[in-house]
């Protein structure tokens, strides 16, 4: 992690520009058939629960089952690739971007996940703290609480299996922790982001610094 | 059943051996005739034989789960393999656990143990080994003669009380990082008594029966059905690794086998994570995914699909 940040360069790119890009890839292989259309706005999932489904983008077929593909974040379709209407495609193959519009909260943490080492969900799974590591959050918060590569933080859960998960990565203090206990989280996506204990001071510098360029719009 | 010939007398403490195991598989054979072909049973079962390779019977264990991890550990540390489907019984357990922080009750007379399973499936049967689990204890208990039915993930309830839990967890052995499945059941046979926090939603067979249970042969009934659903796994995996097809696609053995004995399905449940100490919302179960996640349709009408949490009846 760098200790020099060129803060100027970071809001200007956000201020000019504050939107994610986010690629749709087709799930699996098969037929596809778009139900969006370019500049098309987009619904992420919602309800209480996120049980109402968000934008349909697509529909997938693989052997005579089709399945629809919901978007997963709000915005706009940006790019669509019309040329594979109806073709049969690879799992993996891009075939829409959606542009987010990020929310300053989402822009503080865009930062700091460049500048965190992110710990990631090995597997698509609910996960919950190790009960050792659990408790030294209780009695602390998790910003006062170290963690060592090769030390069980979490527990992974999947069809009431547990799995023990070992932090792998650099030593330091869990600064942010982007999974709720009870709520899904896909296989990539960051569990924590963790820095060395001397370099707190530096993460609440962006924090503080994008705060109050935001605000002074 | 008690009419097919399992003896009800009491015994005192377990007295197991991998023997023992070996001739109850045989047994299994003959009573899986009703509904599979001979052949395909001892196909399914020589897949499943591992369990019961090594039998331990203790007096007493802290936790069945940690004697199951020093061991792995210190046979490691002695250059030895591991008896893949290694059994690990106690007639008493000191301080077992459920989930998360929960108490498990484990005093004398009850089945407490952990199987030792090194993780050689394909993730897709992995995932499916805690519905497996449940369905081969529902199945020994039916065999005493008790309607127990499953709610999903894999609790056996008789009238609505847990009469078994397990608690699955994966190990990875410290110095070659080999990946065990610790498959952790405690099954109320014959104690009758229960903590006051407890005894509202707990039971024991013999309460059900009236009687006693020979325990010995109630644990080898169970590992009998364990062989045959661990086997079940391998074999489905065999087939489909061939491209035979194993059954209808999309639909595991395993998957129709759960649904035979549960009741879960149709029913108004209340999910949550924790299910005890968070309960999330209510919603009615429509379904089973075809990877054994539960379908649950919301007052909203629309659907959500878990794979990890819990439920309890409404």
């Amino acid at each position: 992690m760098s200790s020099e940040i060129d803060f100027d360069e970071i809001l200007s790119k956000y201020r000019s520009d504050p939107f994610d890009y986010v690629d749709v890839c087709a799930t699996h292989t098969g037929v596809v058939r778009f139900r969006v259309k370019a500049g098309d706005a987009v619904e992420a999932p919602g309800g209480e629960w996120l049980q109402i489904p968000g934008t349909a983008l697509y529909e997938i077929t693989r052997e005579r089952n089709p399945k629809l593909i919901a978007a997963q974040t709000n915005g706009t379709v940006s790019d669509i690739r019309t040329d594979l209407e109806g073709q049969f495609v690879e799992a993996g193959e891009r075939l829409l971007t959606i542009r987010h519009p990020l929310k300053k909260k989402e822009i503080i943490e865009n930062i700091l996940k460049e500048v965190l080492y992110l710990f990631r969900a090995p597997e698509r799974a609910k996960y919950y703290f190790a009960l050792d590591v659990q408790s030294r959050i209780d009695k602390k918060g998790a910003r006062a609480v170290t963690i060592d590569a090769g030390e069980e933080v979490l527990t992974m859960s999947l069809m009431k299996r547990d799995t023990p998960i070992y932090y792998s990565g650099e030593r330091g203090v869990i600064h942010s922790v982007y999974f709720s206990p009870g709520v899904s989280v896909n296989q990539g996506d960051p569990l924590l982001g963790v820095c060395a204990p001397e370099k707190l001071p530096l993460i609440q510098k962006i924090i503080t610094r994008v705060k109050a360029d935001w605000d002074s719009e | 059943m008690a009419e097919r010939g399992i003896p009800l007398a009491a015994g005192n403490g377990l007295a197991i051996t991998a023997g023992d195991v070996g001739r109850e598989l045989r047994l299994e054979s003959l009573r899986r005739r009703e509904s599979w072909k001979t052949e395909e049973a001892e196909r399914i079962l020589r897949y499943g034989a591992f369990v019961g390779s090594v039998v331990e019977c203790h007096a007493t264990l802290d936790r069945a789960m940690n004697r199951a991890r020093s061991h792995i550990t210190a046979m490691e540390q002695e250059g030895r393999s591991v008896h893949n489907g290694t059994v690990i019984l106690a007639d008493s357990l000191g301080s077992s656990r459920g989930r998360f922080d929960r108490a498990w009750h484990a005093p004398a007379g009850g089945l407490w143990g952990c199987l030792i399973h090194a993780n050689t499936l394909l993730p897709q049967s992995r995932n499916l080994i805690p519905l497996g689990v449940g369905v081969a204890c529902c199945e020994a208990v039916r065999e005493t003669g008790i309607g127990a039915e499953l709610r999903w993930v894999n609790d056996v309830l008789v009238d609505g009380r847990k009469v078994a839990g397990f608690l699955i967890e994966s190990f990875f052995s410290p110095i070659h990082r080999e990946e065990y499945n610790l498959i952790g059941f405690g099954v109320n046979v014959n104690n009758r008594r229960f903590p006051p926090e407890l005894q509202d939603i707990a039971l024991s067979l013999s309460q059900v029966l009236g009687r006693s249970i020979d325990l010995n042969r109630f644990a080898l009934l169970f590992m009998a059905k364990l062989s045959f659903a661990f086997g079940l796994l391998y074999r489905e995996e065999e087939l489909h690794l061939r491209d035979e097809g194993g059954g209808d696609p999309g639909w595991h053995p395993m998957l129709r086998a759960w649904a035979d004995l549960s009741g879960t399905i149709g029913r108004r449940v209340l999910f949550g994570f924790d299910v005890m100490k968070n309960p999330q919302y209510q919603a009615t179960v429509t379904g089973l995914t075809e990877s054994g996640g539960l379908i649950l349709r919301l007052d909203d009408g629309h659907e959500k699909i878990e794979y990890c949490g819990e439920i309890r009846y409404l």
